[in-house]
């Protein structure tokens, strides 16, 4: 166990109390089970974009993409970060849609697509899972980050941090998540970008780190890596990523939350072009490590811990400090959505199905009773982690993009298509995708090609087995 | 050739991310801002608990 450093430990310690007491201010302005959910559809577009700015930058963003540059060069890049980039950019064309159709959550869009209420309570398992699952990346990622610059035993340290995260999500909903979120998003941009700053001084310019950054190995600047990626790889990279900006819940209940449609629009494009310029940072912050590192000897045999060594062991404290604060930013902003999401499905999609006359109280009490339970048990794994942040973020990845991109999107525009071939779309999409994952992708063929492919046949195979039914209209079971 | 010390077709995939991330912001700029196109607000007809909304 590495010593404890008092000033990263102080640091972090304000840093959880200042979102603590924020969760507490937003407990008193929380009443209905509006405000709990989507803040009682009143958000501005300043809170708006940094809050999903926030959220979408993660421990995988920090830890996990600094880690993969590391190991594999800026060929992240490419199969990762521009698909993530792309469908950001692209979610701004669906929100009139989402917006039009009056509804909050994935699994409301989907039922209204299909018809069926059915599709809300099992569309919702899915994304609890997902959300779930993110979750523990998120414990994961901060603890290891946290125990290894604070000097503090990991298996206390995830406690800590999922203990904090569950009270201020419980106590304030989205109106703390939002809250925080501000704070986070703006500290997370300024500190990434005054980190990258210091260390391309200290390597002697960007062009220097680059240069040295190839000279280690040229693979790691080539945009498919050495042989990190193939074309048909990176192409079913881009296409997953871009899938999972449009079927994560957190995204549609930002959309839903905010004052307007025009507010809706201007979060996303901000946004869009916050975080693509950030994410160019935080790569080159990735090649600088590494340079950094390989200069002074430091070997890294796990490399989500190339960041985390680079401030306990290279870094002075005074900057390590900041970038602690940029890292925690991230990492926290996305674990209170996550919970935030499970909160919402537990509620909205699966508890309300099979309760429909329960009172908007009892809505609220079931959204924080679950919000506890899945912080708890995600805590819990986090403890023993299975696999490293990247992998479980490539496969929920799979998992939301089969199941859901194809039939729920082609249906908000073409809503002639019969409801049973758009259930029948996504329960093909889902298992063939993550089956096809699941056998690690035999020859060759991507598992997101695999899902797509089935989605859209099941879904052409529907529309001609069903395709005299009248269109769908929800039904009020 | 190098950019910035990296490949240009590093270089462009960088390039090409930034632009992906502003389709929106472009888009934005472009329609509603320059050609002053009206953004339609559609009524709101229910609660996120999917309750009718009560008239004050």
């Amino acid at each position: 166990m590495s010593e404890v450093n008092p000033f990263y430990l102080a640091t972090f310690v304000i840093y959880l109390t200042i979102i603590l007491l924020i969760g507490g201010w937003a407990y008193l302005k929380t009443n209905t089970v509006d405000d709990f959910w989507v803040y009682g559809k009143d958000l501005g577009p300043t809170l708006a974009t940094w809050s999903f700015v926030a959220n979408f930058v993660s421990s995988v963003s920090v830890i996990g993409f600094i880690g993969a540059v590391y190991a594999d060069g800026y060929s992240i890049m490419t199969g990762v970060i521009f698909g993530l980039m792309l469908g950001i950019g692209c979610l701004y064309f669906v929100i009139d849609k989402v917006r039009n159709i009056d509804k909050f959550t994935l699994p409301d869009i989907i039922a209204e697509v299909t018809g069926s209420q059915r599709a809300r309570p099992i569309a919702g398992v899915v994304l609890l899972a997902n959300a779930w699952i993110y979750l523990i990346m998120q414990l994961t990622g901060a603890g290891l980050l946290v125990t290894t610059i604070t000097g503090v035993p990991y298996e206390y340290m995830i406690w800590v941090i999922g203990g904090v995260f569950i009270i201020y999500t419980v106590l304030g909903g989205l109106v703390s998540v939002a809250w925080t979120d501000l704070l986070q998003g703006t500290l997370m941009v300024v500190m990434i970008t005054l980190a990258l700053a210091y260390m391309i001084l200290d390597i002697g310019g960007i062009a220097a780190t680059n240069a040295q950054f190839a000279a280690i190995n040229p693979g790691l600047v080539a945009p498919l890596g050495d042989g990190v990626y193939t074309v048909i790889g990176a192409i079913a990279g881009i296409i997953a990523f871009f899938g999972t900006v449009f079927t994560e819940q957190n995204n549609i209940v930002r959309i839903s939350a905010t004052d307007s449609v025009k507010t809706a629009k201007i979060h996303i494009a901000a946004a869009g072009v916050i975080l693509s310029i950030m994410y160019a940072l935080l790569i080159l912050l990735g090649g600088a490590t590494t340079v950094a590192l390989y200069n002074a000897g430091l070997n890294v045999e796990n490399v989500d811990l190339a960041f985390p060594v680079l401030i306990t062991e290279y870094l002075p404290t005074t900057v390590g400090i900041f970038i602690i604060l940029a890292i925690l930013s991230g990492i926290l902003s996305t674990t209170d959505t996550r919970l935030h999401s499970c909160g919402i499905t537990t509620a909205r999609d699966i508890y309300d199905y099979f309760d429909p006359n329960a009172s908007d109280q009892r809505l609220m009490n079931i959204s924080r009773v679950s919000t506890i339970f899945f912080g708890i048990t995600a805590t819990a794994i986090a403890v023993d982690p299975p696999g490293t942040i990247l992998e479980l973020y490539a496969w929920r990845a799979v998992l939301l993009t089969s199941a859901f991109l194809l039939p729920v999107y082609l249906a908000l525009y073409k809503r002639d298509i019969p409801g049973e071939a758009i259930v029948l779309s996504i329960i093909a999409g889902a298992v063939l995708g993550m089956g096809w994952d699941l056998l690690e992708a035999p020859l060759g063929f991507p598992a997101v090609f695999v899902g797509l492919s089935a989605a859209a046949l099941a879904l052409a195979i529907g529309n001609v087995a069903w395709g005299s039914s009248p269109a769908p209209t929800p039904t009020a079971d | 050739m190098t950019v910035l010390g990296m490949p240009l077709e590093m270089f462009l995939v960088f390039v090409a991310t930034i632009l992906a991330g502003s389709i929106g912001a472009i888009h934005y700029v472009i329609v509603h801002i320059i050609l002053g196109r009206p953004i339609e607000e559609p009524l709101t007809d229910q609660t996120a608990a999917g309750r009718p909304v009560e008239n004050e």
